[in-house]
């Protein structure tokens, strides 16, 4: 005979408000089984967790109830109770009477009576819980940071750092990212490659630290502690060892008209190319979908000329399998593309630019070392209009977020044209200037106190050209919306700051969720921002949402840390709560007919082929086998047997069957 | 058939095959399974258009498999059986060779499971313009005028289970309805009871039955099962690109492809 303990919590007011706890307490007392109830105001406390473990040891309960909150974060806390009170921790199960109940419905008999049930149908369940025992999975102390920008750089360091093998995956030539774009950096104004570069160079030279640029994740299996992932290492067309990165292939290759990328298309770059002169690895690699040799099978001047015979035409991509167990993401942004504005000419015409391409024409890195010309004539600009939130907090759009950067780097464009174009007149169109930040108000009171920057509360409406000026129609809000009319030399877009293009592709092949505008999603908004819903990746930087870069760099280290915590053990616990195929006595050995339809519904691949052998060694059946380390319980499997041959436990058809029928049936 | 019972009798003869299955003359005007295992049985083999039984049902059977490698006579459904049966690991080529009979009634020899399959992906399953009108008025029907409609058609239903015998894809050794730790479908012939069967059994079968119509020929009370089935073939087509069986075991339902549509996801 079961005896089933029943606590209910009213979570202060949270639950007690609109709930009548002690009457769902008391109606519980009176179910089958059930051998004490009580409620209390806060079930997760100390004093409330004793009540639990005392009602464990005078009244010798079977089993627990405890209704309160969503299992997610308090499950934990009250299994504990209950195995420092003696009785196996999956002997508890939770109602949810808060996300479920008070937080959806208004006070009222009803409501109580929904809590009741909820209450009445764990009891049921309760009676078939079975002991189940922890499972421990041993932990693979290397972790795999995807992204080499700021936030994987920092991420990588730190891990390395704590004595941990990491292996840094970047997809371009260099490691850097948008950091190694810019020019300066609010709100300090220090040059960004500066304070990267070295970083860069930290990465590539210390011992825990394996760096593969121009690589990709290809797959990845397993979980926790345990995954194992392919790299796809893209052929550089060049033998690594033997290339000493002097540039001379560079600077012979007869391809020369590339936009670059790393210049935002403000620059030209050659086939045979190394991003930018501070690249980490400085070693160039050859884009073949540009390379004349690829192309038309002729030129090879690229091998002719390097002094250490490197060039390899034919290498093929190579994947590189690695055994890892945490994964950080660190994957980064893009900034919207132009067909995106076609009000504003991005594209007609040449003097409206992106920030970023802002950036590279204020770096000294840049293809105007730094000085402010536009990208037509080469003039230096007179008249300059800064737009921002253009694309971001636009409904209409698709991007009613806030790209959070573009206020103060705007205030930093504008200041920086200031200090380069002396007499140059700058402008900037905002809706609201978001500054929130340590320095960050000051910076943008500097712009507009110190350097004379012009800020016209309103919206563009439209930009064209006439008479070789970029007219900007906008309105002045603060003046009564009254019309404003700028003829510019220049324009710049603060483009909205949006997922890359492959994030969704990489979301699911990680099993990782993602918001409605494939940012990567994080585990809890405030308690958990580095964490994501699937255990062991974490997640750093801009792919989570537009961050600056001490935002990217925080959010590096804190999830440092987390694989850091996680490789602090050496095994992992796991709950038991884990797909079982049955057994049965022979002839029938089970009632699975080894059609491994649940094979291929697996997302885990944690289902495998079992052979039932006689004493002869022959094959007698074949079944499916669930790997108990795989396995998530997700219950896929479950739903697929036609067999029912597959129960999951802490969920088996026996409890799933007996809720309903309690739910069903009057009591 | 000349050329099928020659063959079967040549095969028996050589003992490349311990069983032929194929059709024989029955009582009453009615054809049955033959399982010739002398040379000489093969004489009995006949094949016309009264054989419509679905033989793969056969070569799941324990019993069938204890005799030893088997030759079956298989039409265009039968093939597809076997093409399913063979992605579901329940035959191979080690204890089957297969024997085509085409749409024109000649008989093809299949070195493996594999030829049956590019033999059969020369035809796409396609339903019959007396099903499609059907169907196409079941669709147009109120939710609840459906309800009503199947809650008639199945309340005669007694459950023996002809449904499931005659069917090749219903191979469990304990079939869902036997489950009784909990007993999730109802065994009475009540209404409801009726109901959940069916809708299980025609759930269990989404992206894998062959539209070989055994169930509705099965049934001693013309229940139109074949109904639900085929309805789900539209569903596949319209949803998820189509069912074609294949030995590849990519099954229509267990099998996620990025590309996947999402349109039913509200």
């Amino acid at each position: 005979m079961s005896k089933i303990g029943v606590f209910v919590c009213h979570c202060g007011e949270n639950i007690g408000a609109t709930v009548d706890c002690a009457r769902v307490a008391e109606t519980s007392g009176k179910l089958d089984g059930v051998a004490y109830s009580v409620d209390y105001k806060y079930m997760c406390s100390d004093p409330g967790q004793s009540l639990i473990k005392s009602a464990i040891a005078e009244k010798g309960l079977t089993g627990v109830v405890v209704a309160a909150c969503s299992p997610r974060m308090h499950e934990p806390t009250f299994r504990k109770a209950c195995a420092e009170a003696g009785l196996n921790p999956y002997m508890c199960e939770m109602a949810n009477l808060r996300e479920h109940v008070s937080w959806v419905h208004e006070k009222g008999e009803a409501t109580t009576e929904k809590a009741i049930d909820l209450v009445r149908i764990l009891v049921e369940k309760v009676k078939y819980n079975q002991s189940l025992n922890a499972i421990k999975v041993p932990v693979t102390k290397t972790a795999l940071v995807i992204g080499g920008g700021i936030a994987g750089i920092q991420a990588s360091l730190d891990i390395a750092n704590t004595g941990h093998k990491v292996i840094l995956i970047e997809k371009d030539p260099s490691i850097g990212g948008h950091m190694s774009q810019l020019s300066e950096t609010f709100p300090t104004l220090d040059c960004s490659q500066c304070i990267l570069t070295p970083r860069m160079v930290e990465v590539a030279q210390h011992p825990n630290i394996t760096l593969y640029s121009y690589a990709e994740l290809e797959s990845i299996e397993g979980f926790i502690g345990n995954f194992k992932a392919k790299i796809r290492r893209k052929s550089k067309s060049l033998d690594e060892k033997l290339c000493t990165g002097c540039g001379l292939c560079t600077t012979k290759c007869p391809v020369k008209k590339i936009p670059s990328e790393f210049n935002e298309g403000l620059g030209m770059r050659t086939a045979i190319y190394v991003p930018f002169p501070q690249a980490v690895p400085n070693k160039p690699v050859i884009d073949r979908e540009h390379c004349t040799y690829y192309l038309k099978g002729k030129c090879r001047i690229c091998e002719k000329v390097c002094p250490t015979q490197a060039i390899r035409f034919d290498q093929k991509d190579t994947i590189e399998e690695v055994e890892i167990g945490a994964i950080v993401l660190a994957t980064g942004f893009s900034v919207k593309q132009p067909d995106f504005f076609p009000e504003y000419g991005y594209g007609k015409y040449p003097d409206v630019i992106t920030g970023l391409q802002f950036e590279r024409l204020a770096s000294a890195s840049g293809p105007t070392l730094g000085e402010i010309r536009r990208p037509s004539d080469s003039k230096v600009p007179q008249n300059i209009v800064f737009v921002a939130c253009a694309g971001s907090r636009d409904e209409a759009k698709g991007i009613p977020y806030c790209s959070k950067i573009c206020c103060m780097y705007i205030a930093k464009h504008a200041m920086l044209y200031q200090h380069k174009v002396h007499g140059g007149k700058s402008y900037v169109f905002y809706m609201d200037i978001r500054a929130g930040g340590k320095n960050y108000e000051e910076f943008v009171r500097r712009a507009i106190e110190e350097d004379g920057v012009n800020y016209v509360r309103g919206r563009v409406s439209r930009i064209y050209e006439k008479n070789g000026k970029l007219i900007v129609k906008g309105v002045d809000t603060l003046l009564g919306a009254m019309p404003v009319d700028i003829e510019a030399d220049m324009v710049v877009l603060a483009t909205a700051g949006v997922a890359n293009n492959d994030a969704e592709a990489l979301a699911q092949k990680l099993h990782v969720s993602y918001d409605a505008y494939k940012f990567f999603a994080e585990a809890h908004p405030k308690l958990k921002p580095v964490e994501t819903n699937t255990a062991g990746i974490f997640l750093a930087g801009a792919c989570q949402a537009p961050r600056d870069i001490p935002e990217s760099v925080s959010m590096a280290s804190g999830a440092a840390v987390k694989v850091a915590c996680l490789f602090s053990q050496d095994e992992l616990t796991r709950d038991p709560l884990i797909a079982v195929v049955n057994r049965m006595a022979p002839p029938v050995y089970s009632s699975c007919v080894g059609c491994f339809l649940c094979v291929s519904a697996c997302p885990y691949q944690a289902i495998e082929k079992e052979e039932i052998k006689n004493r002869a060694g022959e094959v007698i059946k074949t079944l499916a086998r669930v790997n108990p380390g795989l396995c998530q319980g997700c219950g896929t499997c479950v739903a697929f047997c036609r067999t029912k041959s597959i129960d999951l436990q802490g969920y088996t058809h026996e409890q799933m069957y007996t809720e309903v029928m309690a739910l069903l049936n009057e009591y | 058939m000349d050329e099928l019972r020659k063959r079967a009798k040549e095969l028996l003869e050589a003992g490349t095959v311990k069983v032929v299955i194929g059709y024989e003359n029955g009582t009453a005007g009615r054809t049955r399974a033959l399982f010739a295992e002398e040379p000489k049985a093969a004489e009995k083999l006949i094949f016309d258009s009264r054989c419509i039984m679905n033989l793969a049902s056969y070569i799941t059977k324990a019993e069938v498999k204890a005799k030893g490698k088997m030759a079956i006579a298989a039409t265009l459904p039968v093939m597809r059986a076997i093409i399913q049966l063979a992605s579901e690991f329940q035959v191979s080529d080690n204890n089957l060779l297969v024997l085509g009979i085409t749409p024109e009634s000649t008989m093809i020899e299949f070195k493996d499971i594999a030829e049956v399959e590019a033999f059969v992906h020369k035809y796409e399953i396609e339903i019959e313009a007396k099903y499609s009108e059907k169907l196409e008025k079941l669709n147009k029907m109120t939710p609840s005028e459906r309800w009503n409609f199947w809650i008639e058609e199945l309340s005669p239903c007694f459950k023996c289970y002809a449904c499931r015998a005659a069917c090749p894809m219903c191979y469990c050794h304990k079939c869902t309805v036997e489950f009784n730790q909990p007993q999730w479908i109802p065994v009475p012939s009540h209404d409801l009871g009726n109901l959940e069967w069916h809708m299980m059994r025609a759930i269990h079968l989404a992206g894998r039955c062959v539209d070989c119509d055994a169930c509705y020929n099965a049934c001693p009370l013309g229940i139109p099962l074949n109904l639900l089935t085929k309805r789900m073939l539209i569903d596949a087509k319209e949803h998820f690109g189509g069912y074609q069986p294949s030995i590849k075991a990519d099954h229509l339902m267990s099998t996620y492809k990025p590309d996947d549509k999402d349109n039913f996801i509200m």
